[in-house]
């Protein structure tokens, strides 16, 4: 009879234990690069990154991924000149790696350590601050990674041969809310 | 005597301007080249090499990093690193992390910074994410692309996308460099169309007018093959000011063709000392539509309006 009981008890834990892993979903982001050149400013924008987040003993491992073409920065000719020069078409896919304490959750900021892969390299970008922001059960996230060309061997697009700033800086813009 | 030599004193201005941009050319290009390359090899105690060993350098003054990874061969190479003093740090699984303080990297020599690493002691992995307060994971847990839902179609690289991406991008940088050389007899030919038009014209002028012209045409038919040629990347929608640049091309194309036409039956009637009548009296303004069609085409892609 004890048997019984301890086993109905185990039982009744598991769906305890296993919350006890809780995952995030990205809801929606805005991603902005900016880029400087000699006669102009521009911006490329990014709504398309899709993410997940799985906590597990205090930790969240965070995947964020967003595609190289959905960038828009106005001008097809310059969007696909970033293509180009990013070899975006053989590294279709952006990837932003971190790990942050699932106690971040409620505070107002978070410093990541972010690893991010793209146009076939992997930078890491040490301490970026971030803001966080909690309201109705979502997270709202921004910050602005100090990403530069050579970070990722990218060789500076031109525009009537000067080429851009090396200094690309990504604004991140993120609302995430708990998978149910 | 030096001024016998050089003929007259506009041929040694020439010469000074020359020497001037000559001795600051280098000086220009240093400022552009400011990057350098940090290269070398990670070996074991026995001088073998050792393969996927992760190589950070971190720039002292900014703090900005980045990591590679050494070959089969033990090599590893920083290309384009912004000059200036570095941290660099060694790690591979089963040795002893090392961290060398400094090491200059300039744009003129190839750094060159080898490392023999040790074996660790305890046999704890030593690992680049360790040292990360929140380092990305590696473990099981960690979401991955397929969770996402993204699927192998849309994460594989396409490397016949990016030869057409290559081939376009270097027809369209030989467009733009030669749509600006083609500025230059542009505006000498709209400059001394001055003085190969009406009244008082000499012979050699409208002569310099025509072979001035001669030249633009030559070399805007050579942009514009670069641009026509250029490949098209399927599914991309024209967007943005290249659509006005692309628009300006309906008039300065047929207008490059038909300037010198009407310019060569301008040419011949003063030459025969009549008037310039008829179809031929439309080259002017033809040519200043042209021009102004090539200028605003040209500024449409450089200025942001």
């Amino acid at each position: 009879m004890d048997k019984k009981i301890l086993l109905a008890f185990l039982l009744a834990a598991l769906p305890t234990f296993a919350a006890a892993d809780s995952q995030w979903i990205l809801k929606q982001s805005t991603l902005t690069y900016h880029v400087s050149h000699p006669l102009h400013q521009s911006e490329g924008v990014s709504h398309a990154a899709k993410g997940k987040g799985v906590c597990h003993a205090g930790q969240c491992d965070f995947l964020i991924a967003v595609p190289v073409k959905s960038f828009d920065s106005g001008d097809s000719n310059r969007d696909l000149h970033m293509l180009q020069v990013t070899r975006g078409a053989e590294f279709p896919i952006v990837t932003v790696r971190t790990r942050l304490p699932e106690s971040a959750e409620t505070s107002s900021t978070v410093n990541a350590d972010l690893e991010i892969q793209f146009a076939g390299q992997t930078a890491h970008y040490k301490q970026v601050p971030l803001k966080l922001e909690t309201q109705n059960g979502e997270t709202h996230i921004t910050g602005t990674i100090p990403a530069t060309l050579t970070d990722f061997k990218i060789e500076p697009p031109t525009l009537l041969t000067m080429p851009v700033k090396n200094e690309i800086p990504v604004r991140v813009d993120m609302t995430w809310r708990p998978q149910q | 005597m030096l001024r016998d030599t050089l003929g007259n004193g506009r041929s040694l201005r020439v010469l000074v301007v020359v020497c001037l941009l000559v001795a600051v050319a280098p000086h220009l290009m240093g400022q552009t080249t400011a990057t350098g390359v940090l290269t070398g090899k990670v070996t074991d105690a026995s001088d073998n090499a050792v393969a996927n060993a992760a190589v950070t350098a971190t720039n002292v003054d900014t703090g900005q990093s980045r990591t590679v990874t050494t070959g089969a061969d033990g090599t590893y190479k920083f290309d384009m690193l912004p000059s200036g003093n570095y941290r660099v740090k060694f790690e591979s699984t089963g040795f002893n992390t090392v961290e060398i303080p400094s090491t200059i990297v300039s744009g003129t020599v190839p750094a060159v910074l080898d490392e023999k690493l040790e074996a660790s002691a305890s046999g704890k992995l030593a690992t680049s994410q360790e040292n990360l307060p929140n380092a990305p994971s590696s473990n099981t847990t960690a979401p991955t692309l397929s969770d996402l839902g993204l699927t192998p179609e849309q994460t594989q690289g396409n490397a016949r996308e990016q030869a057409l991406l290559d081939k376009r991008t270097h027809m369209l940088k030989i467009h733009q460099r030669m749509g600006l050389i083609t500025t230059i007899p542009l505006i000498a030919t709209v400059a001394t169309s001055l003085n190969a038009g009406g009244k008082s014209t000499s012979t050699s002028s409208r002569y310099l007018h025509a072979a001035l012209g001669g030249v633009t045409g030559d070399l805007y038919f050579i942009t514009a093959y670069y641009a026509i040629r250029a490949p098209r990347v399927p599914g991309t929608e024209t967007r943005g000011p290249i659509r006005f640049h692309k628009a300006m091309a309906w008039i300065h194309g047929p207008g490059m063709i038909l300037t010198p036409i009407l310019g060569i039956m301008a040419f011949d009637q003063k030459s025969n000392g009549e008037k310039v009548h008829g179809i031929a009296s439309a080259h002017a303004p033809v040519a200043i539509v042209t021009a102004g069609a090539f200028g605003a085409a040209l500024l449409s892609v450089s200025v942001k309006f």
